[in-house]
Formats: C-alpha cells, sequence, structure tokens
C-alpha cells in the first residue's frame, strides 16, 4: 500500500553489474542453487528466506496439511484446542461461523500466495518492456512512458485502489489489474534508470555491431545485467502487494468469499475480537509474518550485493 | 385499569357494547377470542386497529383468556430524573425529504421532531399519536381519523387537518416517489402504477378531523400510518431539503445536522404536547460503516447507546461488564431473492432446487446465533397476528438435483448473488447459504459490495439478498414487495391471483376466513419460490446502565421521550 | 534555475489536467449513470432526461468537460449526493482534520526516525544499527489494520486507557489521536529511518568526514557540524513523499477510528460512488501528492550541489 515510495531509491545504490547470462535449464537450477548459497552470507536473508518458503510450502501442501474443509461451518466461536465434533482438534479454534482458522489461515495462502505474485509479475513484465523501451530507444517513446508513470506515481496509491476497485467492482482479476496499473510505472522508472546506465556498455555495443535486433538487446543483453535491484524490488514489491490486498480485504473490497482470505478474516472478525481475539489474531499473525519474510528477504539481498 | 377476578370469562353488557361502540366486528372477534378461535394477539391488534385504545383491549384479552391483565412492557426502572444528554451511536445519513426515506435510521433522525398519526408500540399495537382516535365504517372503506387539538408546530402554527392532508398528497404523487404511494394505494384510482389519488379518498371534516374513503376494505389503514416514512411534515413542506428547515411537532428540535457525522437535538422550550421529556437533548454520533467502531467508543464511554449490535457482538457485549443488552423479536428479514423474469431464475423449478436446499434452521444458527424464529420461504412471519401455519419447507437434496437436472442444469448450475457488506449477518448468511447449495451441484458466489452499490441495483440484479424492516402486519410486506408493479417488487414478481387474494386478506375481518386466505397466499408464495428466506431475526442492541427507560423496539425505532439518564 | 521551477510547475499543471481529464471520463461521460445517482433508483426515464437537459449534460463531451474543469478551478465542485451539501462545505472541514492528524503523526514520526536512523548510522553494523534495523523492518511489515486491531485490543477493551474511537464528538482531546497517531507512526517511522540510517553511514565513509575524525576533531562536533547536514538531504525528500503516503495511511486510520477526516469521506464517498465527491477528493489528493512532489524535487535539487539544474 505504500508502493509510490519509490524502493528505486534505495535499491539504485551502486551494484556491480553482473556479466551477461544465458538462459538455459541448468544455468537456472544452477542459479537457485547460488542464489542459495549467496543468501547464507546473510542471516537476515536467511530469516526471510525461511519465513516466505515456509508459507510457500504451506500454499503448496494445503490440501494435505488443512486439516478441514475450510468453508465447513461447524461450530461457531470454538476457541483454540476444542474438539471437533467429527472427531480430530479446532487447533487455532473456529470463526464466527464455525469454520476451522487453522484451514482458513492455511488455505488463505493460496489466496494470498497466488493473487500477489500473479498481479507484482505481470506489473514486472509491464513495467520492464515499458522500462526497458524508455530507456534504451529513448526519445519521444521515453518522454510519452515516463510522463504517463509520474502522472500515476502522483497519486495516493490507496486512493488510486478504492477508486479503481469500487469503480469496477471487487475481483480477484480487477484487484490484479489495479495493481498492474498502479505499480508497472514504478517498476518502469527502475529499470529506467538500468538500462540508462547500462546501454552505454561494451557488451551492448557489441551486440548493437553485431546486428542484433533490439529487442534480443533489450530482453538478452541488457535485461539479465540488471536483475539485481529488481529481484530487491520485487520482494520489497510483494510485500506491498500482500498489504495491499489485505487492506482491500480489510476495507471490504477485497477478493469476494467465502474462500478465505487474510485482510477479509481480520475484517469479518475484529468487531469480536473483545471476545473472541483468536479470530483476528492468527490472520493478522499470517500477513504480518510474510510481508515480513519479503521485506527481510530484500533487505539481505541487498546487503549481499552491497557486499559483492 | 381494574383488574377483574380470572373466572369471570366473558364480557359484561358495558363492555359489549363498548367494543359494539367501537365497531360493530369487535363483539364477535371477542367471542372468537373466548372460543379460542382468535389469538391474543390477534384480538389486541385488531381491536386497536379499530380504535380500541390498548390499555382497554389488553385488559378485555386478559379477561377472555383468564390470563389475567398483562401491563404493557414498560421498563420501570424507578423514578425519572431530568437532565443530560443522550449520546446514540448511529449512522447519520440524509434527511432531504420525509416522504421519500428508505432507511429506518432516518426515520430515527426525523421521529424527534415530526411526528407519525399512528405509532406502533414496542408490542407492535397501533397506539395514537397525532390522531387521537380513529374509527373505522363496517366495511373498513371510510377511516375517520380525529386529530388532538392541543399539538403546536415548532413555528407556532397549530396543527392542523391541512397538515395530513398535504402529506397525503405529496405521498401520493408518483413523481415524489414516496413508498408511501404503494402502502396507500388504497386511496389511490386504481391499482395501476402511476394512478393517482382518487377524488374524495382524503376530506377535510373540520380542522380536526380527517376522513379516508378506500376504493378497497383495508383493514391495516392505521398501522400502515406508523411505517416510517409516514411522518407528518409541516403543510409548507413541498419538497427541498427539510433538514434546512425543521418545522416539527415532536419533543425535540433539530439543532444541528450533519450527514456522516452529527445529528443533535435540544429538547423544545415551548413544551411537547405528550408531557414531560427528561432528556436536554440528544446526539447522534455517525461512527462510520464499521461495525466495530460503534461497539468501540460504547465500550470507552464516548457513547451511551448503540442504534444496534450486529449478532456476532453478542457474545462480545455479553461479556463486558457494566453493558445493558436489549433484544427485541421482530418480523425484521432477509430475504435471497430471485428475479422471476432473468435467467435463469425465470424457471420455477430452478428457484423451487434453490429452495429445496436450504434448512432454515441450519441457517438461523450459523449465521444469527440461532436467535430468531427459521423462515419459511413466504414472508409471513410466525410472530404476525394473521399467520397461517402452512408447513415450513423441508431440505430435499435429491428434489433439488432431480429439478434441476428438468430445467437442463444436470452437470450444475453457476450463480451469483449481490449482497451487502454491511450489517454483517447479511454477507454471513449467504456464506452459509454458498455451503447449503453446493451438494445439489449449484455453485454460489457471493458478491459482496458496499450498501451504496447494492442499493443502487437491488431492484434490478437478478439474485439478491435483500434485508426487509420489521412490519407488524404481515400483509404489509407482502404488499410493498410481491404486489404486481409497486415501487419495492425487486423480482418482479406479478400474479394477478395473488394481488386479488391480498386484497381480500387485507379487507377480511373474519378471523377463520381470513386465515385460509392467508394460508392460500402463502401457499402461493412459498411454492413459486420467489424467495429464500433464512430466517426472522432476533435484534439487539447494548447501551450503558446509566440509560434508563429504553424499550428496544422491533423496527429500531427511538422512541426517546420517556428515555432518562441516571446520574 | 527559473526555468527548473518553471519545469517543474508546467509538469504539475499537466499532471493535474490529465488527471482530472481521467477522472471526469471515468465518472462523468455516462450522463445516464451520473443521474441515476443523483436523482436515485426510483426516478423515471422522464425525469432523468429532464434532469439532464437542465445540467447540460446533452451538450458535447468537451464542452462539459471545460465547465467542469472552470467549477472545479474556482471551487465549485457540485453537489454530494450523500450528503445533500455543496461538496466543498463538506470537504475542507475533513481535510483540516487529517491536516491535524497528519501534522501530529509527522511530528511524531520525523523527530523519532531521524534520530534513531542517525544513531543506527553513526557505527553502521553495531549492535544498536542492527537492533534499530530490524525493529524498523518489523514495524513495517504489520500493515496499518493489524496494528490498529492489535492496539484497540491492548489498549481499549483490555486496559481501558484510551477511547476507541476518535470522533471528536466531544470536541477536540488530543487523548482521542494517539491510537491513530501510534499506528500511523508505527508504519511510517521504519522506511524514514532506514533512509536516513542509509545516508549516514554513506556520509560517515566519505573521506571529509573520515579525515576530521583522524584530525582528532570531536567526535560530537564532527556530527553534528558536518555529517548531520550532508546526511539530511536524501531524508527530507522522502519524508516530503511521506505526505503521499499518509493519504494513503489515513483511509485505513481514519476509517477504524471513525475519525472525520479526509480518508474517511474519500472511502465513503467511493463505497457510495458519490460522484462529485469522489472527483473533488481525487483531485485535492494527487494535487497535495503532486505539489509535495514538486517541492521535494525542487528541495532535493537546491540542498545537493551535485546535481545541476538540467
Amino acid at each position: 500500500m505504500n508502493e509510490h515510495r519509490p524502493p528505486d531509491r534505495e535499491s539504485a545504490e551502486p551494484i556491480k553489474p553482473p556479466p551477461a547470462i544465458v538462459v538455459t535449464a541448468r544455468n537456472i537450477i544452477l542459479g537457485l542453487w547460488g542464489a542459495l548459497r549467496l543468501l547464507r552470507e546473510s542471516t537476515v536473508a536467511m530469516i526471510g528466506a525461511g519465513l516466505v518458503g515456509f508459507w510457500v510450502l504451506v500454499a503448496i501442501f494445503a490440501p494435505w496439511l488443512a486439516p478441514y474443509d475450510p468453508n465447513a461451518q461447524v461450530l461457531p466461536f470454538a476457541t483454540p484446542f476444542t474438539e471437533h465434533p467429527e472427531g480430530g482438534t479446532f487447533w487455532l479454534g473456529a470463526d464466527h461461523l464455525g469454520r476451522d482458522i487453522l484451514s482458513r489461515v492455511i488455505w488463505g495462502s493460496r489466496t494470498v500466495l497466488f493473487y500477489a505474485p500473479v498481479a507484482t509479475a505481470c506489473a514486472f513484465a509491464v513495467g520492464i518492456t515499458m522500462g526497458l523501451f524508455a530507456g534504451y530507444k529513448r526519445g519521444w517513446i521515453d518522454d510519452v512512458l515516463s510522463r504517463i508513470s509520474d502522472i500515476i506515481l502522483s497519486f495516493p496509491i490507496l486512493v488510486l485502489y478504492v477508486v479503481i476497485i469500487t469503480t469496477f467492482g471487487a475481483s480477484g482479476l480487477n484487484i490484479v489489474l489495479a495493481v498492474i496499473f498502479a505499480s508497472a510505472p514504478g517498476i518502469m522508472r527502475i529499470v529506467r534508470g538500468l538500462v540508462l546506465d547500462l546501454r552505454n556498455r561494451d557488451y551492448v555495443a557489441a551486440a548493437q555491431t553485431r546486428g542484433e535486433s533490439t529487442l534480443r538487446i533489450m530482453f538478452v543483453e541488457i535485461l539479465p545485467n540488471a536483475r539485481g535491484p529488481l529481484i530487491v524490488d520485487a520482494c520489497l514489491r510483494l510485500g506491498y502487494t500482500i498489504i495491499t490486498i489485505g487492506v482491500l480485504g480489510f476495507l471490504g473490497l477485497g477478493l469476494p468469499p467465502p474462500d478465505p482470505d487474510w485482510g477479509g478474516m481480520v475484517n469479518q472478525t475484529r468487531s469480536m475480537a473483545t471476545f473472541a481475539p483468536h479470530m483476528t489474531i492468527f490472520p493478522v499473525i499470517a500477513i504480518s509474518s510474510l510481508v515480513l519474510g519479503f521485506n527481510l528477504l530484500a533487505d539481505g539481498i541487498r546487503e549481499i550485493s552491497l557486499n559483492d | 385499569m381494574t383488574r377483574k377476578s380470572p373466572d369471570s370469562r366473558n364480557l359484561d353488557q358495558s363492555e359489549r357494547a363498548q367494543l359494539a361502540e367501537c365497531h360493530s366486528q369487535l363483539p364477535s372477534l371477542a367471542d372468537a377470542l373466548g372460543q379460542g378461535k382468535a389469538s391474543r394477539r390477534e384480538f389486541l391488534r385488531t381491536a386497536t386497529l379499530l380504535g380500541l385504545s390498548a390499555g382497554i383491549a389488553y385488559g378485555m384479552a386478559g379477561k377472555l383468556t383468564g390470563e389475567g391483565f398483562v401491563p404493557r412492557a414498560k421498563a420501570q426502572d424507578g423514578t425519572p430524573r431530568r437532565g443530560g444528554v443522550l449520546r446514540v451511536s448511529m449512522n447519520v445519513k440524509e434527511i432531504s425529504d420525509p416522504a421519500t426515506i428508505d432507511w429506518s435510521e432516518k426515520g430515527n433522525n426525523l421521529r424527534l421532531v415530526i411526528e407519525p398519526l399512528v405509532r406502533i408500540s414496542g408490542d407492535n399495537l397501533a397506539t395514537p399519536h397525532l390522531a387521537e382516535s380513529w374509527s373505522a365504517s363496517d366495511d373498513l372503506r371510510t377511516w375517520t381519523f380525529n386529530l388532538r387539538r392541543d399539538v403546536k408546530w415548532s413555528n407556532g402554527d397549530d396543527f392542523t387537518a391541512d397538515d395530513v392532508i398535504a402529506n397525503f398528497e405529496r405521498w401520493m404523487d408518483p413523481a415524489v416517489g414516496s413508498s408511501n404511494y404503494g402502502r396507500f394505494a388504497a386511496l389511490r384510482e386504481s391499482s395501476e402504477d402511476g394512478s393517482r389519488m382518487a377524488e374524495g379518498a382524503i376530506r377535510k371534516i373540520d380542522d380536526h378531523t380527517v376522513e379516508f374513503n378506500l376504493r378497497v376494505p383495508f383493514l391495516a389503514f392505521p398501522e400502515s400510518m406508523g411505517d416510517y416514512p409516514a411522518l407528518i411534515a409541516h403543510r409548507s413542506f413541498q419538497g427541498g431539503n427539510w433538514a434546512n428547515e425543521p418545522i416539527g411537532t415532536g419533543p425535540f428540535e433539530l439543532t444541528r445536522f450533519t450527514v456522516g457525522e452529527r445529528a443533535t437535538y435540544a429538547r423544545r422550550e415551548d413544551g411537547w404536547w405528550g408531557g414531560e421529556v427528561y432528556l436536554d437533548g440528544i446526539d447522534y454520533i455517525d461512527h462510520g460503516d464499521d461495525p466495530a467502531a460503534p461497539f468501540a467508543a460504547l465500550a470507552s464511554g464516548q457513547v451511551d447507546l448503540l442504534y444496534r449490535l450486529n449478532v456476532e457482538q453478542l457474545p462480545a457485549a455479553r461479556n463486558m461488564p457494566n453493558l445493558e443488552v436489549y433484544e427485541a423479536m421482530t418480523a425484521q428479514t432477509g430475504v435471497a431473492r430471485m428475479k422471476v423474469d432473468e435467467a435463469p431464475f425465470d424457471d420455477p423449478r430452478v428457484r423451487r432446487a434453490i429452495q429445496a436446499c436450504v434448512d432454515h434452521a441450519r441457517l438461523l444458527e450459523i449465521a444469527n446465533q440461532g436467535l430468531g424464529l427459521p423462515g419459511e420461504d413466504h414472508h409471513v412471519a410466525q410472530i404476525h397476528p394473521e399467520y397461517a401455519d402452512i408447513g415450513a419447507p423441508q431440505q430435499d437434496y435429491d428434489l433439488a438435483r432431480e429439478l434441476l437436472a428438468e430445467a437442463g442444469y444436470a452437470d450444475g448450475l453457476d450463480i451469483s448473488i449481490d449482497c451487502v457488506a454491511q450489517p454483517t449477518w447479511e454477507p454471513n448468511t449467504c456464506e452459509a447459504l454458498v455451503e447449503m447449495l453446493r451438494p445439489a451441484g449449484i455453485n454460489l458466489s457471493v458478491n459482496i459490495m458496499p450498501g451504496g452499490t447494492y442499493w443502487d441495483r437491488w431492484m434490478t440484479t437478478p439474485f439478491g439478498f435483500t434485508s426487509w424492516a420489521h412490519r407488524p402486519l404481515g400483509t404489509q410486506s407482502l404488499s410493498l414487495a410481491y404486489r404486481s408493479g409497486v415501487p419495492w417488487n425487486e423480482s418482479s414478481y406479478s400474479n394477478p391471483e395473488f394481488d386479488a387474494l391480498l386484497d381480500q386478506a387485507e379487507a377480511t375481518f373474519d378471523v377463520d376466513e381470513r386465515r385460509e386466505i392467508m394460508a392460500q397466499l402463502q401457499t402461493i408464495l412459498q411454492g413459486d419460490a420467489v424467495i429464500v428466506q433464512p430466517f426472522w431475526r432476533s435484534i439487539h442492541t447494548a447501551g450503558s446502565p446509566r440509560v434508563k427507560g429504553f424499550i428496544h423496539h422491533p423496527a429500531e425505532e427511538h422512541h426517546f421521550e420517556t428515555v432518562w439518564l441516571e446520574d | 534555475m527559473l526555468i527548473f521551477l518553471a519545469r517543474r510547475t508546467g509538469y504539475m499543471v499537466l499532471t493535474m489536467l490529465v488527471v482530472s481529464i481521467l477522472l471526469f471520463v471515468l465518472l462523468e461521460v455516462n450522463g445516464e449513470a451520473v443521474a441515476v445517482k443523483v436523482l436515485g433508483p426510483y426516478t423515471t426515464v422522464e425525469q432523468r432526461n429532464l434532469w439532464l437537459e437542465a445540467n447540460g449534460y446533452f451538450r458535447p463531451v468537451y464542452v462539459r468537460y471545460f465547465e467542469w474543469l472552470g467549477n472545479m478551478l474556482t471551487g465549485d465542485f457540485g453537489e454530494s449526493i450523500r450528503f445533500r451539501a455543496p461538496v466543498a462545505d463538506v470537504l475542507w472541514p475533513r481535510l483540516a482534520n487529517t491536516a491535524i492528524l497528519g501534522g501530529v503523526t509527522f511530528a511524531v514520526m520525523i523527530p523519532l526516525a531521524l534520530m534513531m536512523g542517525i544513531l543506527a548510522g553513526m557505527k553502521e553494523g553495531s549492535k544498536l544499527d542492527r537492533s534499530l534495523s530490524v525493529t524498523a523492518i518489523i514495524t513495517t511489515s504489520i500493515p496499518e489494520f493489524a496494528s490498529a486491531v492489535l492496539l484497540t485490543f491492548l489498549f481499549v477493551f483490555w486496559l481501558s486507557w484510551l477511547p476507541g474511537t476518535s470522533g471528536m464528538t466531544d470536541g477536540f482531546r488530543p487523548v482521542e489521536l494517539i491510537l491513530p497517531v501510534t499506528v500511523l507512526v508505527l508504519y511510517g517511522f521504519g522506511y524514514i529511518a532506514r533512509m536516513t540510517r542509509a545516508s549516514m553511514v554513506e556520509v560517515m565513509q566519505t573521506p571529509y568526514i573520515r579525515t576530521a575524525i583522524l584530525k582528532g576533531m570531536p567526535y560530537r562536533q564532527v556530527i553534528m557540524r558536518h555529517a548531520l547536514r550532508n546526511a539530511l538531504i536524501a531524508p527530507f525528500t522522502v519524508i516530503m513523499l511521506q505526505i503521499n503516503w499518509l493519504l494513503s495511511g489515513v483511509i485505513v486510520v481514519e476509517f477504524f477510528f471513525a475519525y472525520k477526516g479526509f480518508g474517511a469521506l474519500l472511502l465513503e464517498a467511493s463505497l457510495n460512488q458519490d460522484i462529485f465527491l469522489i472527483q473533488a477528493c481525487a483531485m485535492v489528493a494527487v494535487f497535495v501528492a503532486v505539489t509535495t512532489q514538486t517541492i521535494a524535487d525542487i528541495g532535493y535539487t537546491y540542498l545537493n550541489p551535485r546535481i545541476r539544474f538540467a
């Protein structure tokens, strides 16, 4: 929800450009392995990766981990450790409609870890393309794209979300579109800044003399070398997007029920928090820990890249 | 009221004469009560409608049933104390035209200043207010209302028949768009939409007597005058913004009005016709659409009373020391209504299949904590005096699947229901409904939207969940929502047979006969499966123990002239 | 310098113009929809057409736009549907309330964040630095709605120390500001603190500071005289941009605590599709955001001698 805080100012600290790489399956695996080894340099990054990894695993294995159907209405207001009438236990209690909170938190991680990455990835796809064109081509394309992104970035971000969602209605697709609309300009700014720096490098000049196409130069020669700051920004942005989806759910503008979504769970239950705080506190912990994970990861990666 | 020995089950001659004087049919109604054919509630309601005072009606009912005299529910909380400002948390909505208001909150904001002719008391009886008394002709078509003579408007004018006539003329003008237009359809030339008030439908007998001549007999006429949009504004009000020049007859004067923030009232200095008023003033504070905020305000002593306590907050409220929780059983409800002229709901089999999936008692349990009564899908409540027991619809998934298959949805049906976000029992009910429809292969998605969006489309959405206010009489809601072409007919239901029966029910005096008609009406509506009606709600609110003399009205009406604040 | 100023101002005006066109297209081009909103859903087509005619909705779109823009510029935002009052009458008091909330938040948050950032940045990698950095990351990870729920539970219901809503119904009571300000500060201070820290670290590594320390100048003096001045350039920009963030943050906080401010108003207007009010609120929000951004840019350029007026 505070995406307008330009993370680029923070992440655009000088980072050594890594050499150009070729994308192959082998390289991806090596890259992931290398990334993990790199992360070990930073405790902060490891903790962040641990938190994010935990929730990713929970989301992937939700059907096996969740003890009950997250929408089954069984025992309203059951407190934690209450016995389930069909056997088993409500480890975290049940909500006001009698749904198992543990199962809802587990399934809710799926909702969050689906919409936030999808929305962020789409925003990056749009933002990177815009940024590459603006930074590499310069000229009128740069002027137009930069002006457009300035205008969108001038909106207070939640104001933008609220106006978009209330005008077009709350749905998963609209939330993704709103995130793209609001985030892409910020990403474009970062990419553009990096490209302006990278386009004068020797290997770009070499590619140009080899007669490679503009698209190839932009996406194959330049983009991979801009990945460091972009990864940091992606982590921060994922955190922001998760908060945004949570806030929209909290304001009643989020994903349609009944499928659990953490912000919506907080919103639905908080008026009863005096009586049954367990219904509110667990989704709050879930969302905060996931965002914290992404923020720590971003911080750690930045630290590692600075140490290089 | 003196208490008579309970074994004298029959009324004496003078009492029978009193009844007959009020209305020729009343003695036979009393007999019906004595023989157990009519319920006590029915007798009380009908007798008061026909102009018998509630006190006398209660006394006679007690005598006839042998249950003794039951005093009206009046909270006797010690000696009233004068002074203090009552702070109430309630949404402050715009009230520019009293004739077109559509929320009980707006009614509360207006009712402290302008008043109805008839008031529905906390125990659902029509009691005289600006009208001192009234009487009906034998055919229930001519009604004479005697207005109070001691009522003065806050600008010094006398309250007269002209005020009443001016209001009725505005209400019955289709261009004004008042819901009273449907409520008092009996005053119009015809039941056609767009018809005007009939010539001579309202007549001024003298300055304080008004006569109404109805096209069809209409027993609930006085009751309809107690509904919240039927408040009498000063005769000079002809549109514009009422709040800018709030002239009233009521116990309070509007001193400040800001939509979305505050509405403050001060006791009328020149005195109120109804006697002493204890409170110095009322202060309505708007805490927005967030149900947690009013509760937090009450808990930290920032307000004295809530307008409403959401049912899921009830355990929390009961858990708090120093909170008074009020409850009222009501005919307030919500209906998942289907637009009968839009696919797939234009197929009655689809509607019946949806209906067959519903376990009403379970819905009540899940979404309203079991507080209330299960609905029967015909919008007449068990607590309505004319309710006929035709049996509740049963959950039957086999039937549902069969009907769906017949309708061509053997592979499942994807539908979505529109629903407001607040109050929360509505989305909660819809969410519970989702789970109930799933086993039959109906995939329901809930489209929760802010109130502003929902109330713009509640008349047009194919499938929507609409809350309906408490009304003391079943036929009132049927008339407002299911009669062909009336402004609030949200399902586009149109059935001439139903309309005719409804006219008949409103005009029939005999208890047995009316119950038979009601049974037909309820059966038609239930069978046509226009609505899934989960339950009738008990409603709640909470306040500080300092607040005394407050009764939680089933229609959430605030009658603050009897309320006082303890030190 | 003058050219630079003129250019920034020009951009600002251009941005506002584009935003106004967007809002107009989004909310007003469809006159029929506006009429339904204003007159209510029960009105007939005839009534709506009369209204549309009377309000000039049948004229060409560009004529309507320029008239609308002219009205906006003169402060005539139309009449709110929900409040039945001129938008300006509703808007300005709410904006003033938010200014109070924002002012107090800044008054608490900025000194706190700068102090923490400077302390942490003075000795990079020290225990203090690590713990302050981690604190800042954690508080920034807890969304406002979550901390509002937790703090309310703690201080209102459990301890009964603070009032639960901040409607200022008994006149202006500072105690009602505590919770909303705390929530905003908790979420917001971490970012400024981290920026200040980063800037401070950078400055501490510059040759002239190192030289000053090596020369034996008192440490205090080095920090106060030389380091701070340079280290605060970057945070200055961030602080200005925080005003933009605050306009988002107040929506949640004002809604939660029933504070009658601009954020709650905007949310209310959006939820009720109060078209003219949404337009006015969005324009005001963008105006505030663009103005502060421009000031931030100008200030940054002015403070930082390394940047030439391009």
